[in-house]
């Protein structure tokens, strides 16, 4: 067991050591900061000071040393626009990230599980039909147009909400809707075929048989038992969805990590750019890690394995 | 809510804290009305709040003067948490503000500067010449090694006098010390001593007209009146500048009342919001000429190498029709690359929109039938405007396909001279003079200018040298002349930049100081009664 | 990722006249599947359709409505766009660089994942942990970081586009066929193929592929519906298509700055192409799904 936990750690944290070598050099080839500092025009001089300011003057070899050396210690360095601590910047928008995350889920899980329940247990009917259609909706539209139709609708015309920014639960509304909404097809989809084989199970037809009536086979078993793949599934996508709100974010000023890494690779900070990729590299791989470990506990088969 | 918010001090009410009534809880109000409703006691003193919707991250860099990088949007909040000794006013580009008064020695070596009597930071320390000496030697921001080469020393005989010796004499040195970089503007020597560079940079203190109360890095930025500013009491009690980056939600936000004024609304947007009652446009024409770059003319084997097919380029765009459909309108065509505004421009003659004369410039150049450009490089942020353009030469048989490139990587590709062939569409807004703008962008070794013409190289090194300013202007003068004639660029016009205020805003601001994009003096500023 | 048992379908239920219903001939999809064709169609012959340029437009003739509204003419059915272009003629030009970047990007993603995916899932050993790691710290690697990247190496275009987004989704495909393929590795034939001294990429080739082709179409059908949606994504964030070319997310994104003036047309038009568009794929996908393949769920 032991070994079988230090070799698949070791495989992570080289997996994570190819993720900071990629972004580094990717990262570098995309330009040049200083040409976002001054103005076209500006004297050669200003912009070899900002290089040397940043330490880009240095050899690549020697910036990447020097950066993954203070990854060790904890540090991601120091914003080029920000003149702040990059981890500092990530702890601060992490919050509004998962908070938005979840209420996204939430809302999501909502409108997918009870369209998934409606449909399996009606399928090719209406509610079948509808709970698709509405939830496949929402996977067709970009969030973009879905955001700001909510700002024209709730907050321009109705005037119900406030357009953007981040503070209060009302604040919270459109955006965690506009990006919970592209996920429920997907939850949708998953508690209907998961729904459908749990309602074919021999259990349930054995439950049929006991004479027990219809709605409480689907609420009391089968629901139970179709939830875990489902759960299981929102876990991986609230891990998702952190990374695609960037739209979200930009339309209703949601203060959360895509903003911030679209920001650092728009003013090409190379700083941020690299921090928000290993943080978020770092999470999923650490995620990925435990999930394994728990399998491989539970099913000394896997430990075997290779 | 984020974690990390730096306060300064306690803030009174954040604004989403200040909901106490029902309507307020439901954001139906403009908070700023109920932040300003209890203005019963009207006495004197700065009233009620204000709000923008700002269009760029707030970065706490902009927060202090020794960071300013060489672009314009850190000055938005320079110009309330700071004041400099020298700096651009309404009506004077080098009004005296913290300095009173100042002087130069007849060999030109020494520049002494007498403060303003009785001029308090926030903390209620006076501002003295050790601030100012300190100010300048901490500053590290552009140009910080230009300006300090030339710096001998820096004296200080009594705390109102502020003295600094040359090397040698240097007619920019006022230039760059109260505009062209952020030297001259002032910061606390005994606070950062006390509190830190890191703990400055969490609160800072500045001797403008707002305090500094707390920032939500990618939210907000809160300030609050400073009553002792030495120029006047400030009108407005609060200000809260909030990051709003899509530009339909700031539009949005100020028909609902969350922000009283918007910085960049474009095309469509700027129409709607002009046609809503309560809400007023307020272009700002910007120091920043765009153009057409013809890089192929250096090679004889180029139709751009042809004086008459550049001319024919020059008289197919129609810029005035570009202006209407992309900026209402508010672009100021100067047919210039040089702005305005800068020392020693050169009016040229007033850009022609001719199809008809275009097309027979390009038959008479051998080119009835027109040709291929190949592809018309541009920053994707205005392929809105490189979109008309290659329309406009397709019209007169140029035919280009256009190739917009994201904003870092298109100024690379430019100034590292990759974009050869083709059509560049270029801009800038840096700071200098008409001498500088040449320098960059047309005499033989700068940086964006891909090749030149021996009769301009000739005259730059001649007006360097020139210390009579009239001969100067007149070479100058003479190698925008030069630039015209040959139609090395095809310049369409100054961008007028809008912004929109609410029906809460008196004096916005905006348009006070010339060419400045955002409003400022902030103390200026003013809410309706 | 094992998969479950078959699912086990219930009788079908009495017929009944739903809404759904109405939307297929027995089981068969017909409205999506003509709604596809169409836009096919408009995209092959989208020369001959279009009456304008689908580039070119006059400053004078900008935000004209459609031709049944006060203001329009039918010399623009359709109205047309900021810049004055006809915005019918971007329609069909659009579904030209919808089909091409959605068909293209798919299988770009499909035929990277599915063969990473075999190999991870048969070969198993180290090559499956590597692959596997890929795929877990690719997440950390957002659409847009890739867009930005390729766009600055190598100068943004519609096949940059495509590249990006096979990029990206690459790893769905992988995690799928890997789950599919570990299944199929403990079924007789395959045994019997080994047995039978066949080499790893013959098995892999003969047995396992033809196997999870299925699977890989089905899944295909979804991804379409992603890709098309990404695709405007990255235009609203800057970094898509390049303009002037028609692409349906470009003139969405483009256009959505006209709702609050009302110049509704420029967004509910192509946003409605390419809503029909991914809601088609979608639903041919999933009557897919149950035709061809009862046993993929997690899609």
């Amino acid at each position: 067991m032991k070994q079988y936990i230090i070799r698949r750690s070791s495989y992570s944290l080289l997996s994570l050591f190819l993720l900071s070598l990629t972004i580094f050099f990717f990262v570098r080839v995309t330009g040049d900061p200083a040409t976002l500092l001054v103005e076209p025009g500006a004297s050669a001089a200003d912009i070899a000071a900002i290089h040397q300011r940043f330490g880009l003057d240095k050899p690549l070899w020697t910036q990447y040393g020097l950066f993954v050396w203070s990854l060790f210690q904890g540090d991601l360095g120091q914003s080029f626009y920000y003149q702040t601590p990059v981890f500092e910047l990530y702890l601060d928008r992490l919050p509004n990230s998962l908070l938005l995350a979840f209420v996204a889920m939430s809302l999501s899980l909502l409108i997918g599980i009870p369209a998934g329940i409606m449909a399996s247990v009606q399928v090719g009917r209406f509610w079948d039909g509808f709970g698709k259609l509405f939830t496949l909706l929402g996977q067709s539209l970009p969030s973009f147009l879905v955001g700001l139709v909510l700002i024209l609708v709730f907050s321009v015309y109705l005037g119900w909400l406030p357009s953007s920014g981040a503070g209060t639960p009302l604040h919270l509304i459109m955006p965690a809707f506009a990006l919970g909404w592209y996920f429920a097809a997907s939850h949708m989809r998953l508690t209907r075929s998961s729904m459908l084989e749990v309602l074919g199970s021999e259990y349930i037809k054995l439950a049929r048989l006991k004479g027990l009536p219809q709605s409480m086979i689907i609420a009391k078993h089968a629901f139970k038992n179709a939830l875990i793949p489902v759960l299981t599934l929102a876990g991986i996508n609230v891990v998702v969805m952190v990374n695609v709100a960037v739209v979200v974010e930009t339309v209703f000023a949601w203060p959360g990590i895509g903003r911030l890494l679209y920001e650092g690779i728009t003013f090409r900070d190379f700083p941020i750019v690299q921090g928000v990729v290993i943080m978020g590299g770092g999470m999923i791989v650490i995620v990925n890690l435990v999930i394994d470990i728990l399998y491989a506990i539970i099913d000394p088969r896997i430990r075997l394995e290779s | 809510m984020s974690s990390f918010v730096y306060h300064a001090e306690r803030p009174l009410l954040s604004d989403e804290r200040s909901g106490l009534t029902r309507r307020g809880l439901l954001g139906a109000t403009a908070l700023g009305l109920v932040a300003g409703a209890p203005a019963m006691a009207r006495a004197a003193g700065p009233q009620g709040q204000l709000t923008w919707g700002i269009h760029v991250s707030l970065a706490p860099s902009w927060f202090d003067p020794a960071e300013t990088q060489g672009i314009i949007t850190p000055y938005m909040v320079l110009y309330a948490l700071h004041d400099a000794m020298v700096k651009s006013m309404p009506g004077n580009p080098q009004a005296p503000c913290l300095a009173e008064s100042w002087s130069t020695s007849s060999d030109h070596l020494t520049h002494e500067f007498v403060l303003r009597p009785g001029v308090k930071f926030h903390d209620g320390e006076p501002v003295t010449a050790d601030d100012v000496k300190f100010s300048f030697e901490r500053y590290h921001g552009v140009s910080h090694e230009l300006i300090k080469q030339q710096v001998a020393a820096i004296e200080v005989p009594d705390p109102r006098r502020v003295r600094f010796k040359l090397k040698q004499p240097w007619p920019d040195f006022l230039t760059f010390y109260s505009s062209a970089t952020g030297a001259g503007w002032v910061v606390p020597k005994k606070y950062i001593e006390r509190v830190g560079e890191e703990g400055y940079r969490k609160a800072p203190i500045g001797a403008g007209p707002y305090k500094f109360v707390s920032f939500t890095p990618g939210v907000e930025l809160v300030l609050e009146a400073f009553e002792g500013y030495w120029r006047k009491v400030p009108n407005v009690k609060r200000l809260v500048m909030k990051v709003v980056p899509d530009e339909g939600t700031r539009a949005a936000a100020l028909k609902r009342g969350e922000i009283d004024i918007a910085y960049s609304i474009r095309g469509e947007l700027a129409e709607d919001l002009q046609r809503t009652a309560g809400i007023s446009l307020k272009p700002v024409v910007l120091q920043a000429p765009n153009w057409l770059y013809f890089p192929e003319q250096w090679d004889p084997k180029s139709p751009w190498h042809d004086l008459r097919v550049r001319q024919a380029a020059n008289l197919a765009i129609d810029r005035e029709g570009m202006s209407k459909a992309l900026f209402l309108g508010h672009c100021k065509v100067t047919n210039s690359i040089i702005p305005y505004t800068f020392e020693y421009f050169w009016q040229p003659s007033t850009a022609g929109y001719d199809p008809g004369s275009a097309r027979k410039r390009m038959a008479e150049a051998g080119f009835a039938k027109g040709f291929d450009a190949g592809l018309l490089y541009c920053d994707a942020s205005y392929a809105n405007m490189a979109e008309v353009s290659v329309n406009n030469l397709a019209e007169i048989g140029i035919r280009a396909r256009l190739q917009p490139i994201e904003r870092a990587g298109f100024f690379a590709g430019y100034s590292s001279k990759k974009y050869t062939r083709g059509i560049i569409q270029g801009a800038s807004g840096a700071f200098g003079n008409a001498a500088t703008r040449l320098a960059a962008f047309v005499v033989k070794g700068g940086s964006f200018a891909y090749g030149s013409y021996p009769d301009i190289d000739e005259l730059y090194p001649k007006q360097a040298d020139e210390l009579d300013r009239g001969k100067r202007g007149a070479m100058l003068e003479k190698m925008q002349q030069l630039v015209h004639d040959k139609a090395i660029y095809a310049p369409i016009w100054q961008l007028g930049f809008i912004n929109a205020v609410g029906p809460r805003v008196g004096e916005s601001g905006f348009d006070l100081i010339t060419g400045f994009a955002y409003t400022a003096p902030f103390e200026d500023i003013t809410i309706k009664a | 990722m094992s998969t479950p048992a078959d699912v086990i379908r219930l009788p079908s239920p009495a017929p009944r006249f739903t809404a759904l219903r109405t939307f297929r001939i027995g089981d068969f999809p017909v409205i999506p599947v003509l709604i596809l064709g169409v836009i096919t169609f408009a995209a092959i012959f989208a020369n001959l359709l279009a009456p304008h340029n689908p580039e070119v437009g006059s400053l004078a003739a900008r935000f004209k409505p459609p031709f049944w509204l006060a203001g329009g003419s039918t010399e623009y059915l359709l109205g047309t766009d900021q810049l004055g272009r006809d915005v019918l003629s971007r329609l069909i030009f659009g579904a030209r660089v919808s089909m091409v970047v959605g068909f293209t990007a798919v299988m770009v993603a499909g035929v990277i994942g599915t063969v990473l995916g075999i190999m991870a899932g048969y070969i198993g050993g180290w090559v499956d942990q590597v692959i596997m790691r890929l795929t877990d710290t690719w997440l950390a690697l957002p659409a847009l970081t890739f867009a930005i990247f390729l766009a600055a190496i190598v100068g943004p275009s519609m096949w940059n586009i495509v590249i990006i987004l096979g990029a990206v989704y690459w790893t769905r495909y992988a995690r799928v066929i890997r789950g599919e393929v570990l299944s199929l590795k403990e079924r007789e034939f395959v045994r019997l193929a080994i047995v039978a001294g066949c080499s790893k990429p013959t098995i892999m080739l003969r047995h396992i592929l033809p196997n999870v082709i299925n699977s890989a179409i089905v899944l295909a059908t979804l991804m379409l519906g992603v890709v098309i949606v990404t695709e405007a994504s990255l235009s609203f964030l800057g970094v898509g298509v390049p303009p002037p070319e028609p692409a349906w997310g470009l003139m969405l994104s483009d256009g959505k700055q006209g709702l609050m003036v009302g110049y509704w047309w420029l967004t509910v038009f192509p946003g409605g192409c390419i809503v029909l568009m991914v809601l088609s794929a979608n639903l041919i996908g999933d009557w897919l799904r149950v035709k061809l393949d009862p046993q993929l769920r997690q899609l």
